[in-house]
């Protein structure tokens, strides 16, 4: 798995492409950990280029988004695939990790 | 071969009945305990439930390619392999040392030669680490499925079953059952991930689960249950979805509490409901309400919870969910049900645990 980080004036934007699983999930921890570490604790992961996430990947997003708001911030997902989506529903957690359609709408209104 | 193989297992995957017969004997007769398999695909069950020392594959199965056994194989087992090719190309010979086997043997043969390759294969010792890995492994897949309930449970008026398939040789899908005056409480949990981790998890969720089955309030049993689970949970960065009901036996009663399942279903004669989720993954969000529901089981109703290994085999959730029903409706008996779940997910590669336990609602006589 791939990622990008880009920082936005609101928010660090990480891009992650490839398979969210059991490899590609301690290396988003990784990024988005060291992203909090350098002071950016709002982060929106867009997932666009995310085809598959198992119940690993979502632990990694569920780990993130602890380390975001333990750091005073949030964390968003945007641009989610029909998989990644269906995986957030089948477990409910897309009530917590709320999928925007795009990475400049998930911070929009606050 | 080793002096004294007492103890160890073979698995003979051939679909030729003389041939199998023959393997069997002259394996048997070496001290194995051999399991027969016709199919690939039983073959590969075999070698999950009793574990393997020895693996005999003929390369022409009804069902799957040999050589795609072969590589499924090699996925949870460290067995020695001996190919049986009928095939007169190399090609598959080569393709299958390189997909793991470790020697081949082409029809026909003789006992003697069949032998003399065993014994050939079993001098060449696996690493010592990867041995000993290998047998803690095969000790921790006979711990877990120590731990699945061995027989079904005795429920006047209803059939009950359930089965369950890791993806490797332990995994961190369980299911549970234990019967209560008047009723039944069946679980059904997936843990975080696959693997030896996962089914440490499951194991636990399982024990604290069971310590929680004599609390009168289904609803406080199950928050007992996370609260205690959310604090481990935390500390391994895991969690865990957990489809949790009681049945009472009477009226057909089912309460229950779905966090982050997602794949519990109803299923009548004339459809299928999809039960509500109550919220999240236990672990996934701290301080988190279940909310519970509650369904009736009519007198032929069947209440099905699966796994989401199940999907891998199906576009989308609702596709899934059509199969399981399609399934229920061609089977009377729980078991066959749960076989044939099983079934549903073994066609393409299967990546993920598999689990289906099903309650189901005698009709009236």
């Amino acid at each position: 798995m791939q990622f990008t980080v880009e920082q936005k004036p609101r928010y660090a934007h990480i891009t992650g492409t490839g398979r969210l699983n059991m490899v590609g999930a301690p290396r988003l921890r990784e990024v988005v950990s060291k992203v909090v570490d350098e002071g950016s604790n709002h982060v929106v992961i867009d997932l666009g280029g995310t085809e598959f996430m198992d119940s690993s990947g979502l632990g990694a997003l569920i780990g993130c988004l602890k380390l975001a708001r333990q750091a005073g911030g949030d964390l968003r997902i945007a641009n989610v695939r029909p998989q990644v989506r269906m995986v957030l529903e089948l477990t409910s957690m897309h009530r917590v990790l709320n999928p925007y359609d795009t990475a400049d709408a998930a911070f929009a209104d606050d | 071969m080793t002096p004294s193989p007492q103890g160890r297992r073979a698995v003979v995957i051939e679909d030729h009945d003389d041939i199998r017969n023959l393997l069997a004997q002259t394996i048997g007769m070496r001290g194995f305990a051999v399991t027969t398999a016709a199919t690939g695909l039983e073959g590969l069950e075999a070698v999950r439930r009793h574990g393997a020392d020895l693996i005999t594959l003929d390369l022409n199965l009804p069902d799957l390619d040999g050589l795609e056994v072969c590589r499924r194989v090699r996925q949870f087992s460290d067995a020695y392999l001996l190919m049986v090719t009928a095939r007169p190309g190399e090609i598959d010979r080569l393709e299958g040392l390189e997909l793991g086997a470790d020697d081949y043997i082409s029809k026909p043969f003789s006992p003697r030669e069949l032998q003399a390759r065993i014994e050939a294969m079993f001098r060449r010792p696996r690493a010592r680490a990867e041995q000993a890995d290998a047998e803690e492994l095969r000790r921790a897949a006979e711990v877990q499925r120590s731990l699945l309930p061995a027989a079904a449970p005795s429920v006047p008026g209803y059939d009950v079953a359930g089965a369950c398939r890791p993806s490797r040789s332990v995994g961190g899908d369980f299911f549970d059952w234990y019967t209560t005056e008047g009723g039944l409480q069946v679980s059904l949990a997936d843990a975080m991930g696959k693997g030896m981790g996962a089914a440490l998890i499951a194991a636990t969720v399982r024990a604290v689960l069971r310590s929680a089955a004599g609390q009168p309030d289904m609803d406080q049993a199950f928050r007992d249950t996370c609260r205690h689970l959310e604090h481990d949970l935390a500390h391994s960065d895991s969690f865990v979805t957990l489809f949790h009901a009681r049945l009472a036996t009477a009226g057909g009663v089912v309460e229950y509490v779905d966090a982050g399942h997602g794949l519990g279903l109803h299923v009548r004669a004339d459809g299928i409901d999809r039960l509500r989720p109550g919220g999240p993954p236990v672990g996934a969000v701290p301080g988190t309400r279940w909310v519970p529901g509650r369904i009736v089981l009519a007198p032929g109703d069947a209440l099905v919870v699966v796994s989401d290994g199940l999907l891998d085999a199906y576009e989308d959730v609702d596709d899934a969910v059509r199969a399981v029903a399609d399934v229920v409706s061609r089977h009377e008996d729980a078991q066959a049900v749960c076989t044939a779940v099983l079934d549903l997910a073994s066609g393409d590669a299967l990546s993920d645990d598999v689990t289906a336990v099903v309650v189901r609602r005698r009709a009236a006589p």
